[in-house]
Protein backbone atom coordinates (compact mmCIF):
# COMPACT_ATOMS: atom_id res chain seq x y z
CA UNK A 1 0.00 0.00 0.00
CA UNK A 2 1.51 3.37 -0.93
CA UNK A 3 1.94 5.52 1.90
CA UNK A 4 -0.08 8.84 0.28
CA UNK A 5 1.21 11.82 2.67
CA UNK A 6 -1.07 14.27 0.83
CA UNK A 7 -4.24 13.12 2.05
CA UNK A 8 -3.06 11.47 5.53
CA UNK A 9 -1.74 14.37 7.99
CA UNK A 10 -4.94 15.73 9.06
CA UNK A 11 -7.70 13.88 9.76
CA UNK A 12 -11.08 14.91 8.67
CA UNK A 13 -14.04 14.19 10.57
CA UNK A 14 -17.66 14.20 8.92
CA UNK A 15 -20.94 12.86 9.77
CA UNK A 16 -21.50 9.80 9.83
CA UNK A 17 -25.79 9.95 10.20
CA UNK A 18 -26.11 5.85 10.05
CA UNK A 19 -24.36 5.41 13.23
CA UNK A 20 -26.50 7.84 15.52
CA UNK A 21 -30.26 8.00 14.01
CA UNK A 22 -32.37 10.33 13.31
CA UNK A 23 -32.28 12.68 16.37
CA UNK A 24 -35.75 13.79 18.36
CA UNK A 25 -37.76 16.91 17.61
CA UNK A 26 -36.68 17.98 20.74
CA UNK A 27 -32.50 17.27 20.53
CA UNK A 28 -32.62 19.18 17.39
CA UNK A 29 -34.21 21.99 18.82
CA UNK A 30 -31.60 22.06 21.65
CA UNK A 31 -28.96 22.21 18.86
CA UNK A 32 -30.71 24.70 17.37
CA UNK A 33 -30.51 27.02 20.73
CA UNK A 34 -26.49 26.41 21.06
CA UNK A 35 -26.22 27.47 17.26
CA UNK A 36 -28.20 30.67 18.22
CA UNK A 37 -26.08 31.41 21.80
CA UNK A 38 -22.69 30.84 19.55
CA UNK A 39 -23.84 33.58 16.56
CA UNK A 40 -24.90 35.72 19.62
CA UNK A 41 -22.01 35.53 21.69
CA UNK A 42 -19.56 35.68 18.80
CA UNK A 43 -21.32 39.04 17.79
CA UNK A 44 -20.93 40.42 21.26
CA UNK A 45 -17.33 39.91 20.84
CA UNK A 46 -17.12 43.11 18.66
CA UNK A 47 -19.72 45.00 20.36
CA UNK A 48 -17.02 44.30 24.26
CA UNK A 49 -15.30 47.54 24.13
CA UNK A 50 -14.76 47.46 27.80
CA UNK A 51 -11.77 45.30 29.90
CA UNK A 52 -14.94 44.42 32.29
CA UNK A 53 -17.29 43.41 29.29
CA UNK A 54 -14.44 41.26 27.65
CA UNK A 55 -13.57 39.72 30.79
CA UNK A 56 -17.23 38.68 31.35
CA UNK A 57 -17.84 37.29 27.77
CA UNK A 58 -14.82 35.39 28.36
CA UNK A 59 -15.74 33.57 31.49
CA UNK A 60 -18.65 33.08 29.86
CA UNK A 61 -17.35 31.65 26.99
CA UNK A 62 -14.48 29.47 29.12
CA UNK A 63 -18.02 27.99 31.24
CA UNK A 64 -19.79 26.91 27.94
CA UNK A 65 -16.01 25.54 26.84
CA UNK A 66 -16.06 23.72 30.03
CA UNK A 67 -20.14 22.60 30.00
CA UNK A 68 -20.21 21.94 26.78
CA UNK A 69 -17.28 20.16 26.16
CA UNK A 70 -17.37 17.96 29.66
CA UNK A 71 -13.85 19.40 29.59
CA UNK A 72 -12.53 17.24 27.03
CA UNK A 73 -11.81 20.64 24.46
CA UNK A 74 -8.50 21.13 23.92
CA UNK A 75 -7.92 24.86 23.26
CA UNK A 76 -3.99 24.13 22.04
CA UNK A 77 -4.51 25.53 17.85
CA UNK A 78 -7.07 27.95 18.62
CA UNK A 79 -4.56 29.83 21.35
CA UNK A 80 -1.62 29.58 18.48
CA UNK A 81 -3.63 31.05 16.20
CA UNK A 82 -3.98 33.73 18.68
CA UNK A 83 -0.25 34.13 19.47
CA UNK A 84 -0.01 34.69 15.65
CA UNK A 85 -2.76 37.05 15.28
CA UNK A 86 -2.22 38.94 18.31
CA UNK A 87 1.53 39.39 17.29
CA UNK A 88 0.78 40.50 13.50
CA UNK A 89 -2.11 43.11 14.83
CA UNK A 90 1.15 44.43 17.62
CA UNK A 91 3.32 44.58 14.89
CA UNK A 92 1.15 46.67 12.76
CA UNK A 93 0.22 48.89 16.05
CA UNK A 94 3.51 49.48 16.56
CA UNK A 95 4.44 50.57 13.50
CA UNK A 96 1.41 52.93 13.30
CA UNK A 97 1.55 54.60 16.76
CA UNK A 98 5.64 54.75 17.24
CA UNK A 99 5.11 53.87 20.86
CA UNK A 100 4.34 51.17 22.97
CA UNK A 101 1.08 52.62 24.61
CA UNK A 102 -0.63 51.78 20.97
CA UNK A 103 0.55 48.23 21.56
CA UNK A 104 -2.95 47.57 24.59
CA UNK A 105 -5.42 48.59 21.94
CA UNK A 106 -3.91 46.05 19.59
CA UNK A 107 -4.15 43.42 22.20
CA UNK A 108 -7.75 44.22 22.99
CA UNK A 109 -9.00 44.33 19.15
CA UNK A 110 -6.85 40.85 18.99
CA UNK A 111 -8.96 39.72 22.39
CA UNK A 112 -12.06 40.84 20.47
CA UNK A 113 -11.22 38.50 17.36
CA UNK A 114 -10.65 35.87 19.11
CA UNK A 115 -14.16 35.85 21.36
CA UNK A 116 -15.30 36.16 18.14
CA UNK A 117 -14.04 32.62 16.94
CA UNK A 118 -14.49 30.96 20.26
CA UNK A 119 -18.27 29.98 20.64
CA UNK A 120 -18.43 28.41 17.13
CA UNK A 121 -15.69 26.41 18.00
CA UNK A 122 -17.09 25.37 21.24
CA UNK A 123 -20.62 24.52 18.89
CA UNK A 124 -19.02 22.57 16.69
CA UNK A 125 -16.89 20.45 18.77
CA UNK A 126 -19.29 20.11 21.25
CA UNK A 127 -22.32 19.00 19.35
CA UNK A 128 -22.35 15.90 16.76
CA UNK A 129 -22.56 17.18 12.82
CA UNK A 130 -25.56 15.04 11.97
CA UNK A 131 -27.25 16.96 14.98
CA UNK A 132 -26.33 20.26 13.39
CA UNK A 133 -27.77 19.04 9.85
CA UNK A 134 -30.79 18.00 11.14
CA UNK A 135 -31.27 21.34 13.10
CA UNK A 136 -30.02 23.02 9.73
CA UNK A 137 -33.11 21.57 8.17
CA UNK A 138 -35.23 24.02 10.07
CA UNK A 139 -33.67 27.35 9.17
CA UNK A 140 -32.65 26.53 6.09
CA UNK A 141 -34.89 25.66 2.53
CA UNK A 142 -35.30 21.79 2.32
CA UNK A 143 -34.07 21.74 -0.80
CA UNK A 144 -30.57 23.69 -0.29
CA UNK A 145 -30.52 21.51 3.88
CA UNK A 146 -31.01 18.52 1.90
CA UNK A 147 -27.86 19.19 -0.89
CA UNK A 148 -25.63 20.02 2.10
CA UNK A 149 -26.22 17.29 4.61
CA UNK A 150 -26.17 14.76 1.34
CA UNK A 151 -22.67 16.26 -0.09
CA UNK A 152 -21.80 16.25 3.65
CA UNK A 153 -22.68 12.34 4.02
CA UNK A 154 -21.07 11.68 1.06
CA UNK A 155 -17.66 13.91 0.81
CA UNK A 156 -15.30 10.48 2.50
CA UNK A 157 -17.10 8.36 0.04
CA UNK A 158 -15.65 10.71 -2.53
CA UNK A 159 -12.10 11.65 -0.68
CA UNK A 160 -11.87 7.31 -0.51
CA UNK A 161 -12.63 7.39 -4.73
CA UNK A 162 -9.99 10.39 -5.13
CA UNK A 163 -7.60 8.54 -3.27
CA UNK A 164 -7.51 5.68 -5.36
CA UNK A 165 -7.20 7.86 -8.20
CA UNK A 166 -4.15 9.32 -6.46
CA UNK A 167 -2.64 6.02 -5.74
CA UNK A 168 -3.26 4.77 -9.42
CA UNK A 169 -1.74 7.69 -11.03
CA UNK A 170 1.23 7.35 -9.15
CA UNK A 171 1.70 4.02 -9.80
CA UNK A 172 1.45 4.87 -12.75
CA UNK A 173 4.31 6.88 -12.83
CA UNK A 174 2.27 10.85 -12.28
CA UNK A 175 5.03 12.89 -10.85
CA UNK A 176 2.60 14.00 -7.82
CA UNK A 177 3.99 12.74 -4.87
CA UNK A 178 4.73 15.39 -1.97
CA UNK A 179 7.88 15.68 -2.70
CA UNK A 180 7.50 16.19 -6.48
CA UNK A 181 4.91 18.74 -5.48
CA UNK A 182 7.65 21.11 -4.14
CA UNK A 183 8.10 21.77 -7.70
CA UNK A 184 5.89 23.96 -8.78
CA UNK A 185 5.62 22.83 -12.15
CA UNK A 186 4.67 19.57 -11.28
CA UNK A 187 1.31 21.38 -9.87
CA UNK A 188 0.07 21.37 -13.83
CA UNK A 189 0.36 16.90 -13.49
CA UNK A 190 -1.92 17.02 -10.34
CA UNK A 191 -4.32 19.06 -11.60
CA UNK A 192 -4.64 16.60 -15.06
CA UNK A 193 -4.25 13.52 -13.55
CA UNK A 194 -6.46 14.27 -10.03
CA UNK A 195 -8.63 16.84 -9.90
CA UNK A 196 -9.93 16.29 -13.35
CA UNK A 197 -11.06 12.65 -12.86
CA UNK A 198 -11.85 14.30 -9.61
CA UNK A 199 -14.20 16.07 -10.78
CA UNK A 200 -15.88 13.70 -13.46
CA UNK A 201 -16.47 11.42 -10.31
CA UNK A 202 -18.18 13.87 -8.42
CA UNK A 203 -20.28 14.60 -11.41
CA UNK A 204 -21.07 11.02 -12.14
CA UNK A 205 -22.15 10.47 -8.18
CA UNK A 206 -24.53 13.82 -7.93
CA UNK A 207 -26.19 12.23 -10.96
CA UNK A 208 -26.57 9.01 -9.55
CA UNK A 209 -27.73 10.11 -6.16
CA UNK A 210 -29.93 12.98 -8.24
CA UNK A 211 -31.29 9.76 -9.72
CA UNK A 212 -32.20 7.94 -6.53
CA UNK A 213 -33.24 11.00 -5.29
CA UNK A 214 -36.30 11.31 -7.38
CA UNK A 215 -36.68 7.47 -8.02
CA UNK A 216 -37.92 8.46 -4.16
CA UNK A 217 -39.72 10.87 -5.53
CA UNK A 218 -37.50 13.78 -3.82
CA UNK A 219 -39.57 17.04 -5.27
CA UNK A 220 -43.13 15.88 -5.64
CA UNK A 221 -43.88 17.51 -2.15
CA UNK A 222 -43.13 21.08 -1.60
CA UNK A 223 -41.82 20.51 2.24
CA UNK A 224 -39.24 17.23 2.47
CA UNK A 225 -41.22 14.53 3.88
CA UNK A 226 -39.18 11.71 5.44
CA UNK A 227 -39.33 9.34 8.55
CA UNK A 228 -39.08 9.36 11.62
CA UNK A 229 -40.18 13.10 11.11
CA UNK A 230 -37.51 15.18 11.38
CA UNK B 1 -46.01 5.97 -11.44
CA UNK B 2 -43.74 8.88 -12.58
CA UNK B 3 -40.22 8.01 -15.02
CA UNK B 4 -37.60 8.44 -13.03
CA UNK B 5 -36.33 11.10 -15.17
CA UNK B 6 -33.76 14.07 -14.14
CA UNK B 7 -34.76 17.22 -15.59
CA UNK B 8 -32.26 19.66 -16.92
CA UNK B 9 -31.52 22.74 -15.38
CA UNK B 10 -30.81 25.76 -17.12
CA UNK B 11 -29.96 29.47 -16.16
CA UNK B 12 -33.04 29.93 -14.24
CA UNK B 13 -33.76 26.42 -12.91
CA UNK B 14 -31.27 24.17 -10.69
CA UNK B 15 -31.57 20.71 -11.41
CA UNK B 16 -31.14 17.87 -8.35
CA UNK B 17 -28.21 16.78 -10.49
CA UNK B 18 -26.44 20.38 -11.13
CA UNK B 19 -27.21 21.30 -7.01
CA UNK B 20 -25.42 18.23 -5.41
CA UNK B 21 -22.22 18.75 -8.27
CA UNK B 22 -22.18 22.43 -6.79
CA UNK B 23 -22.54 20.85 -3.25
CA UNK B 24 -19.57 18.82 -3.98
CA UNK B 25 -17.64 21.88 -5.43
CA UNK B 26 -18.84 23.84 -2.00
CA UNK B 27 -17.62 20.80 0.61
CA UNK B 28 -14.57 20.39 -1.48
CA UNK B 29 -13.44 23.99 -1.14
CA UNK B 30 -13.54 24.01 2.26
CA UNK B 31 -12.41 19.97 2.75
CA UNK B 32 -8.97 20.73 0.58
CA UNK B 33 -8.60 24.11 2.91
CA UNK B 34 -8.42 21.99 6.05
CA UNK B 35 -6.53 18.95 4.36
CA UNK B 36 -3.49 20.80 2.31
CA UNK B 37 -2.95 23.47 5.00
CA UNK B 38 -0.13 24.78 3.52
CA UNK B 39 1.37 25.98 6.98
CA UNK B 40 2.45 29.45 4.90
CA UNK B 41 1.40 32.31 7.21
CA UNK B 42 0.90 33.76 4.08
CA UNK B 43 -2.48 35.55 4.61
CA UNK B 44 -4.71 34.81 1.53
CA UNK B 45 -3.53 31.68 0.29
CA UNK B 46 -7.15 29.85 0.80
CA UNK B 47 -8.11 31.91 -1.97
CA UNK B 48 -6.35 29.89 -4.41
CA UNK B 49 -9.16 26.81 -3.36
CA UNK B 50 -11.97 29.30 -3.12
CA UNK B 51 -11.43 30.94 -6.21
CA UNK B 52 -10.89 27.64 -7.86
CA UNK B 53 -14.14 25.85 -6.26
CA UNK B 54 -16.59 28.58 -7.30
CA UNK B 55 -15.08 29.77 -10.40
CA UNK B 56 -15.60 25.66 -11.54
CA UNK B 57 -18.99 25.35 -10.31
CA UNK B 58 -19.64 28.68 -12.22
CA UNK B 59 -17.93 27.22 -15.10
CA UNK B 60 -19.22 23.74 -15.08
CA UNK B 61 -23.26 24.18 -14.53
CA UNK B 62 -25.52 26.61 -16.70
CA UNK B 63 -26.82 28.15 -13.96
CA UNK B 64 -26.08 31.56 -13.02
CA UNK B 65 -26.39 31.89 -9.40
CA UNK B 66 -24.51 28.53 -9.14
CA UNK B 67 -21.39 30.17 -7.39
CA UNK B 68 -23.40 32.34 -4.94
CA UNK B 69 -25.35 28.65 -4.00
CA UNK B 70 -21.60 27.11 -4.04
CA UNK B 71 -20.83 30.22 -1.44
CA UNK B 72 -23.96 29.35 0.68
CA UNK B 73 -23.34 26.14 1.12
CA UNK B 74 -19.42 26.10 1.74
CA UNK B 75 -20.12 29.27 4.21
CA UNK B 76 -22.58 26.59 5.79
CA UNK B 77 -20.41 23.65 5.70
CA UNK B 78 -17.50 25.44 6.71
CA UNK B 79 -19.40 26.68 10.33
CA UNK B 80 -20.37 23.51 10.69
CA UNK B 81 -17.27 21.99 10.10
CA UNK B 82 -15.57 23.55 12.89
CA UNK B 83 -13.16 25.25 9.95
CA UNK B 84 -14.93 29.05 10.31
CA UNK B 85 -11.90 31.75 12.22
CA UNK B 86 -14.43 34.19 11.75
CA UNK B 87 -17.18 32.87 13.16
CA UNK B 88 -20.27 34.20 10.96
CA UNK B 89 -18.94 35.90 9.08
CA UNK B 90 -17.02 33.08 7.11
CA UNK B 91 -20.75 32.77 4.63
CA UNK B 92 -20.53 36.26 4.16
CA UNK B 93 -16.88 36.02 3.05
CA UNK B 94 -17.78 32.83 0.59
CA UNK B 95 -20.64 35.01 -0.48
CA UNK B 96 -18.63 38.06 -1.16
CA UNK B 97 -16.53 36.09 -3.51
CA UNK B 98 -18.88 34.16 -5.06
CA UNK B 99 -20.83 37.38 -6.15
CA UNK B 100 -18.26 38.54 -8.19
CA UNK B 101 -17.95 35.08 -9.99
CA UNK B 102 -21.69 35.13 -10.48
CA UNK B 103 -21.61 39.19 -11.79
CA UNK B 104 -18.83 38.24 -14.09
CA UNK B 105 -20.57 35.24 -15.28
CA UNK B 106 -23.56 37.12 -15.96
CA UNK B 107 -21.66 40.19 -18.04
CA UNK B 108 -19.43 37.21 -19.65
CA UNK B 109 -20.63 33.91 -20.05
CA UNK B 110 -17.78 32.67 -21.69
CA UNK B 111 -15.17 33.60 -19.79
CA UNK B 112 -14.77 30.41 -18.27
CA UNK B 113 -12.41 29.19 -20.97
CA UNK B 114 -10.18 32.21 -21.31
CA UNK B 115 -7.41 32.45 -19.09
CA UNK B 116 -7.43 36.06 -19.24
CA UNK B 117 -10.81 36.65 -17.69
CA UNK B 118 -10.42 33.67 -15.01
CA UNK B 119 -7.52 35.21 -13.88
CA UNK B 120 -8.99 38.61 -13.35
CA UNK B 121 -12.38 37.52 -11.86
CA UNK B 122 -9.78 35.09 -9.26
CA UNK B 123 -8.18 38.28 -8.78
CA UNK B 124 -11.49 40.23 -8.32
CA UNK B 125 -12.84 37.71 -6.07
CA UNK B 126 -9.49 38.01 -4.04
CA UNK B 127 -9.87 41.36 -3.94
CA UNK B 128 -13.35 40.69 -2.07
CA UNK B 129 -10.98 39.43 1.05
CA UNK B 130 -10.50 43.36 1.74
CA UNK B 131 -13.70 44.50 2.65
CA UNK B 132 -14.79 41.40 4.71
CA UNK B 133 -11.46 42.16 7.00
CA UNK B 134 -11.40 45.83 7.00
CA UNK B 135 -15.77 45.02 8.05
CA UNK B 136 -14.64 42.26 10.92
CA UNK B 137 -11.93 44.77 11.97
CA UNK B 138 -13.91 47.62 11.84
CA UNK B 139 -16.91 46.11 13.79
CA UNK B 140 -14.12 45.07 16.37
CA UNK B 141 -13.03 49.01 16.94
CA UNK B 142 -9.40 48.37 15.30
CA UNK B 143 -8.08 51.72 14.50
CA UNK B 144 -8.87 53.27 10.69
CA UNK B 145 -5.35 53.21 9.87
CA UNK B 146 -4.03 50.14 11.10
CA UNK B 147 -7.34 48.63 10.19
CA UNK B 148 -6.49 49.70 6.29
CA UNK B 149 -3.11 48.60 6.60
CA UNK B 150 -4.20 45.38 7.49
CA UNK B 151 -6.77 44.83 5.37
CA UNK B 152 -4.77 45.95 2.34
CA UNK B 153 -1.79 43.44 3.10
CA UNK B 154 -4.58 40.73 3.47
CA UNK B 155 -5.94 41.72 0.53
CA UNK B 156 -2.86 41.22 -1.72
CA UNK B 157 -2.23 37.98 -0.94
CA UNK B 158 -5.84 37.10 -1.40
CA UNK B 159 -5.47 38.81 -4.84
CA UNK B 160 -2.51 36.74 -5.76
CA UNK B 161 -4.00 33.27 -4.95
CA UNK B 162 -7.13 34.06 -6.22
CA UNK B 163 -5.22 34.87 -9.69
CA UNK B 164 -3.48 31.33 -9.34
CA UNK B 165 -6.93 29.72 -8.40
CA UNK B 166 -8.48 31.34 -11.62
CA UNK B 167 -5.62 30.22 -13.98
CA UNK B 168 -6.50 26.83 -12.96
CA UNK B 169 -9.74 26.98 -13.94
CA UNK B 170 -10.12 26.91 -17.88
CA UNK B 171 -7.42 23.63 -18.05
CA UNK B 172 -9.94 21.58 -16.07
CA UNK B 173 -13.49 23.45 -18.08
CA UNK B 174 -11.31 22.25 -21.44
CA UNK B 175 -10.74 18.84 -20.32
CA UNK B 176 -14.12 18.23 -18.81
CA UNK B 177 -15.11 19.66 -22.33
CA UNK B 178 -13.26 17.74 -24.25
CA UNK B 179 -14.71 14.15 -22.37
CA UNK B 180 -17.79 15.78 -23.04
CA UNK B 181 -19.41 15.96 -19.43
CA UNK B 182 -19.91 19.23 -19.80
CA UNK B 183 -21.79 21.52 -22.98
Amino acid sequence: MLSVKLFSPRKVSLPSASLEGPAPAGDAKWVGLRMLLALTLSCLAFAARTIPFLLVLTTVNLALLWYLGNGQISLRRELKAFVWQTLVILALYLIRFQNLTGLWGGFQISWQLFLALLPSMTFVRSTSQTRIVQALNRVMPCRTAFVLSTCLKFAPHLLAEIRSIYEGQVLRGARILPRDLAKPWHWIDLLHCVVVPAVVQSMALAGNIALAARARDFGSQPKRTCWPGL
Amino acid sequence: MNPVVEPAGGLFRLSLKDALFIGFCAVFAVLARMMLRLHLHISGHAMLVTAFFLLLARGSVRYRFAASFAGLLAGSASIFLGFAKSGPFMLVKYLAVALVIDLAGLLMPNLFRNYFWCALVGGSAGATKFFTAYSVNFLAGMDRTVNFQASLLEAAGAILFGVLGGLLVPVVLRRLHAYGVIS
